[in-house]
């Protein structure tokens, strides 16, 4: 793959170039072309290996625009055939303090990150305005929330439920597994590939979780995906918020819409006390001492099997038992990602379906753009009001240390 | 434990940040005779070279490429340049200053230790006669909280490192971040260190006090001598905590390494190390077993353990190089004086003309920018037709640059060494 630029090739085509302590010392051939302006553009090393990097991609027709990024399509140099997707981060002015947190968690996370069920990076370089661009791999086919909600031309069933939620599955284990949080798993995050493959995508919001004493900020993951300990405003928290975001894709891909869709945090609480029962001392302790805990006005009790089943039992008894598990209030609790590989759901009737038998439509390019330039933590709520809301990351990150 | 070594050998660390110390010397040579020629150039064109008012510089020789005629001479108005000897040295001196500028804030360990990898690495593809070490360090630590996920405030840095204004510090980050090649996640040896001393509690009998007293000099070792040394281009995180481990109590790093790397072959199978030679073994079980002994010896084998107590042992000496008594060394004025104020003094008339000054070169740059009125940035399509669009494009960035490098895509391969002796 691409995805390795060596600084030692770089330097090495660079010691062609230039003279190297015993060589014959024709100082200027290197630069001699330069033409002399205001800043000078004598290619440093790093400038020259920028170069390199930057032209083994060609940029072609933008995709989209948007506050956080604009999305252009290109392809690689050599291969015109391999596409790739290039997201120019803006600098983003109402952050003052340089590099906006979620470029610099995108780009050091994604550097990390190599598995078949997340977004790859290819390369990363500047442009010439000082703008970041990362190289992606290029998934044209849309993302989940797509599919769930075109509700009258694609039809899915079980088994195409169970192969994309493994694949949801195989990419959270691993975040976790690498130390990471993603922080705002949702449908269209979930990217599809040429070949039919899930791909978590948009790491901006995500964080590693390495250091158990640090304390995080509990502003993070789009509302109807975000677990009661955050909206309770937990610090410290683990996979665990994670894994309810996917328990709650999960249902959303049965019952193909969204399954807690409240307006605020006040409501997500209610609506989440309502579905699957009031956090309480009896089945979370400790959830009263929370820093945004409010004392319910009345006590659901927590969903039983039967309740789920009329719901969601089209994903059998096992589906459903695991879809409980990641709904647990309690984070404490709530299954691990790991332990959802383990559920005995995979291996029941019906199996998976094939990547490549999993129903698509064309996403278009737009899709495509739409979904790399938002700003992560946005709810695009359709049907609603347009006006999108978004999470205050920025500043409110700025305090925690 | 293999699937580890596989994970750690994706990492950008490894990709992009781990060399044979022959590369990374070569490296360093590369990047000092860019420098020299091109801060030469500069300062011909800009005509800033002083007066010749320093004395001591060469006519010809060390310094200065030989003049065969291609160049039209100008050797004698020319400084004296660093050598990668003397850059490496001031590199260090300034890493010590980052590592006290980081305790002084107040950053966890992992902060300021990323701070100083990417400052370190910085320095392998920068010259420090072309950007200024005193600046960089601060960029490097306000980037490695950025880093290490925590987003802290400019105003709060600037305060605290008494800088003039947010600039000085906003101006070097994009550089930093290009600079290290966008490779931002440094792995650390504190995890590992707390791995092996719950592993050595574990064990049961040995006393607590020597476990705690080890821990505490080893955290202060990896706080310290890795990033006085070349330690984490050339080692991973846990060959590096065992190699502070054994300096701080080697009985203990030992007994770890020989805990871990315990399998001992059957005997019966002894007599016949190669797996064709059993061939006679009669059933399918007794060649799984033996095929499944064989992979256990590759990993934790007595072949292996002493592959890794070689790597720890050599770790081990870089760091004992720089021990944390060593620090007063690094701070000390009279010692300063003596060893390092030559060299600071030659750099202050060697550095580059033109990027010295980060703030101003940021300005010019944007400058440059706005010049070409986002050619780039437009929608190519926008502009022309399709394919050919962007192409022009391409090349008018070229242009930009001084026309096309090299042929691009020549397949790049990779050329590190292995420099950890096979997976662990």
């Amino acid at each position: 793959m691409t995805a390795s630029p060596f600084a030692v090739d770089a330097l090495r085509q660079a010691s062609g170039a230039a003279p190297s302590s015993t060589g014959n010392g024709n100082i200027s051939s290197s630069s001699s072309t330069q033409r002399p302006g205001p800043g000078s553009a004598t290619l440093d090393l790093v400038e020259q290996m920028n170069e390199d990097e930057k032209k083994k991609y060609v940029k072609g027709k933008k995709l989209g625009e948007g506050t956080y990024a604009n999305v252009y399509l290109g392809h690689a140099r050599h291969d015109p055939s391999l596409l790739v997707a290039i997201k120019k981060i803006k600098v983003q002015k109402e952050y003052r303090d340089g590099m906006a947190p979620d470029a610099v968690r995108e780009l050091t996370h994604l550097q990390e990150l190599r598995h078949p069920n997340i977004i790859s990076l290819l390369s990363a370089f500047s442009s010439k305005d000082q703008n970041l661009n990362l190289v992606l791999e290029f998934l044209p086919l849309g993302d989940l929330e797509m599919l769930i909600r075109d509700v009258d031309r694609v039809r899915y069933g079980a088994p195409d439920i169970k192969a994309w939620m493994g694949m949801l599955t195989r990419a959270v284990w691993f975040c976790h597994d690498n130390y990471v949080l993603h922080r705002d798993i949702k449908p269209n995050n979930l990217l599809i590939a040429a070949d039919g493959e899930v791909k978590l995508a948009d790491f901006g919001l995500a964080r590693g979780f390495a250091d158990p004493g640090q304390r995080m900020t509990a502003n993070v993951i789009t509302r109807w995906y975000r677990p009661p300990e955050l909206l309770y405003g937990a610090r410290h928290y683990s996979g665990a918020v994670d894994v309810w975001s996917v328990g709650t894709v999960f249902a959303e891909l049965i019952i193909r819409t969204p399954y807690l869709p409240g307006d605020n945090d006040i409501e997500m609480v209610r609506l989440i006390s309502r579905a699957i029962g009031t956090p309480t001392e009896d089945n979370w302790p400790g959830v009263t001492k929370l820093r945004e805990y409010t004392i319910p006005i009345e006590v659901t009790p927590v969903a039983d099997k039967a309740t789920y089943m009329n719901r969601f039992g089209s994903v059998g008894p096992e589906g459903v038992d695991l879809l409980m598990r990641t709904l647990i209030l309690d984070p404490r609790k709530r299954i691990t990602a790991r332990e959802m590989l383990e559920h005995k759901w995979w291996r029941t009737d019906p199996r998976p379906s094939r990547k490549e038998d999993l129903p698509r439509k064309s996403g278009g390019e737009e899709k495509v753009a739409a979904d790399l330039k938002r700003r992560p933590g946005v709810v695009d709520e359709e049907g609603k009001a347009k006006v999108a809301r978004k999470l205050d990351f920025g500043g409110a990150l700025g305090g925690g240390k | 434990m293999a699937t580890e070594d596989v994970r750690y050998r994706q990492s950008s660390q490894y990709r992009l940040w781990s060399f044979s110390p022959s590369k990374l010397a070569s490296m360093r040579e590369t990047t000092n005779a860019l420098a020299r020629a091109s801060i030469s150039e500069r300062m011909l064109a800009s005509n800033s070279l002083p007066a010749s008012n320093n004395p001591s510089a060469p006519t010809s020789g060390v310094n200065t490429p030989e003049p065969d005629g291609a160049t039209p001479t100008p050797t004698p108005t020319l400084p004296e340049f660093l050598t990668p000897a003397e850059e490496l040295m001031l590199v260090t001196l300034y890493t010590s200053e980052l590592l006290r500028a980081g305790e002084h804030m107040g950053l966890t360990d992992e902060i300021t230790s990323t701070a100083a990898a990417l400052f370190r690495r910085f320095y392998i593809t920068n010259s420090i006669m072309t950007y200024p070490p005193k600046d960089m360090i601060v960029v490097s630590l306000f980037f490695g909280c950025k880093a290490e996920g925590t987003f802290p405030s400019v105003d709060h840095f600037v305060k605290a490192l008494h800088k003039k204004g947010p600039e000085e510090i906003l101006a070097g980050e994009f550089l930093l971040c290009q600079s290290v090649r966008f490779a931002l996640d440094v792995k650390h040896p504190f995890r590992a260190l707390k791995g092996a001393t719950m592993e050595l509690r574990r064990y049961g009998d040995i006393e607590q006090s020597r476990i705690e007293e080890a821990e505490r000099h080893a955290r202060e070792i990896l706080r310290f001598s890795p990033h006085m040394t070349d330690a984490y281009f050339h080692y991973t995180p846990s060959q590096i905590m065992l190699a502070a481990l054994s300096l701080a109590d080697r009985g203990l790093a030992e007994r770890l390494i020989q805990a871990t790397f315990h399998y001992v072959a059957p005997s019966t199978s002894n007599d016949s190390d190669t797996p064709m030679a059993n061939s006679d073994v009669g059933t399918k079980e007794a060649r799984r077993e033996a095929k499944a002994g064989e992979d256990q010896a590759a990993i934790i084998g007595s072949y292996v353990r002493d592959k890794v107590l070689g790597t720890i042992e050599a770790c081990r000496d870089m760091l004992s190089k720089e021990l944390p008594d060593r620090k007063d060394h690094w701070s000390s004025i009279a010692v300063f004086k003596v060893q390092f104020r030559p060299t600071t003094r030659k750099l202050t008339k060697c550095h580059d003309p033109d990027r010295w000054d980060l703030v101003a070169l940021q300005r010019r740059r944007r400058e440059q920018v706005m010049d070409k009125a986002d050619s780039e940035d437009g929608d190519p399509e926008a502009r022309a037709g399709t394919g050919t669009a962007a192409k022009a494009t391409v090349d008018s960035d070229a242009a930009v640059f001084g026309g096309a490098l090299e042929p691009r895509d020549n397949k790049r391969r990779k050329v590190l060494d292995d420099p950890f002796g096979g997976p662990l």
